[in-house]
């Protein structure tokens, strides 16, 4: 007989979210977090994290290799890039999700 | 703008990892690929544990659909790799010219009319997601998605919101059509785990 387990959504965002935001890694957590907020149209970072987290929430399609390289800069390293690309991309992701399942409960929770 | 260290990976086991697999399939690994091996207890490993359960866990949407929610999603954050890829994967079990269709103007496609209302709240989801209301989900509830499945679009929506914007910030190479096709086979069979 096959079992089919429906997907924990929350559970695995949460998972998400806190690895990425909270967990370890070669940038301060405080930085991933300004970082996911300002993607997530939230108020600025310090620079010049802020122009490439509000370039990846607005539109990463237009992303510069500029933005990019003063983030390598200021952070030191490459892995420390990727972490501020990651968690600006989540930032403007979880916001989406968080927005969109609010809708969802609010209908679910309304009365018949 | 490209990091190196994701173009030929991190520590002597991937790079062996992404000469092999380069090898085997008879074709550059995509950045896809290379992202997910990249720094992964950091980001590969909870991103993909999700992603792998939101496009092939069970769910009342196909795995083709998905893919096309998730093409849908690259076409609105305009993100050429991600449309590719994904329309080919979803062109593996729907009609090529119904995925074209689609990425055209999916209200005018050949799609099922509840694959469409998800689309309708995929899109205010991922271009206007502050106009997102209660009215939304009950539009979508209406035309026949349910509240799992409404749930499912909803984690599509985020996680490809997340793909495409890495995809694009670490500028992807773009691949031929020929190897689309055949990353879309692999992505099919392979699914997005990455351990």
């Amino acid at each position: 007989m096959k079992i089919s387990i429906r997907p924990d959504h929350r559970a695995l965002a949460e998972a998400l979210r806190r690895r990425v935001l909270e967990g370890p890694g070669e940038t301060p957590p405080a930085l991933r977090q300004a970082s996911a907020e300002r993607a997530a149209g939230g108020s600025a970072a310090e620079a010049p994290y802020d122009d490439l987290a509000r370039q990846i929430g607005e539109a990463a399609h237009s992303v510069t290799d500029t933005q990019v390289s003063s983030v390598l800069a200021a952070a030191g390293s490459e892995r420390a890039t990727f972490e501020i690309i990651a968690a600006a991309a989540l930032g403007a992701g979880l916001s989406r999700w968080e927005q969109a399942m609010k809708t969802l409960d609010e209908v679910t929770d309304a009365p018949a | 703008m490209r990091l190196r260290e994701i173009e030929r990976g991190d520590g002597f086991a991937n790079r062996l990892l992404i000469r092999f697999i380069s090898m085997v399939s008879g074709m550059r690994l995509p950045d896809a690929a290379r992202v997910a091996f990249y720094h992964k207890e950091f980001f590969g490993v909870p991103l993909g544990a999700w992603t792998q359960a939101a496009m092939r866990g069970p769910s009342p949407w196909s795995v083709a659909e998905r893919e096309l929610m998730a093409c849908m999603v690259a076409k609105w954050n305009a993100c050429a790799f991600c449309v590719r890829a994904h329309g080919a994967v979803a062109a593996k079990e729907i009609q090529r010219p119904a995925v074209d269709a689609a990425i055209a103007d999916f209200r005018a496609a050949p799609i099922s009319g509840r694959l469409k209302s998800a689309l309708t709240f995929l899109e205010i989801m991922t271009l206007r997601p502050g106009d997102l209301n209660a009215e939304h989900a009950k539009a979508a509830l209406g035309g026949g998605v349910s509240r799992e499945a409404l749930m499912d679009v909803i984690a599509v929506g985020a996680l490809f919101s997340i793909v495409t914007r890495y995809a694009d910030a670490l500028d992807f190479a773009m691949p031929t059509p020929p190897e689309f096709e055949r990353a879309a086979s692999m992505l099919l069979k392979r699914g997005y785990a990455s351990y």
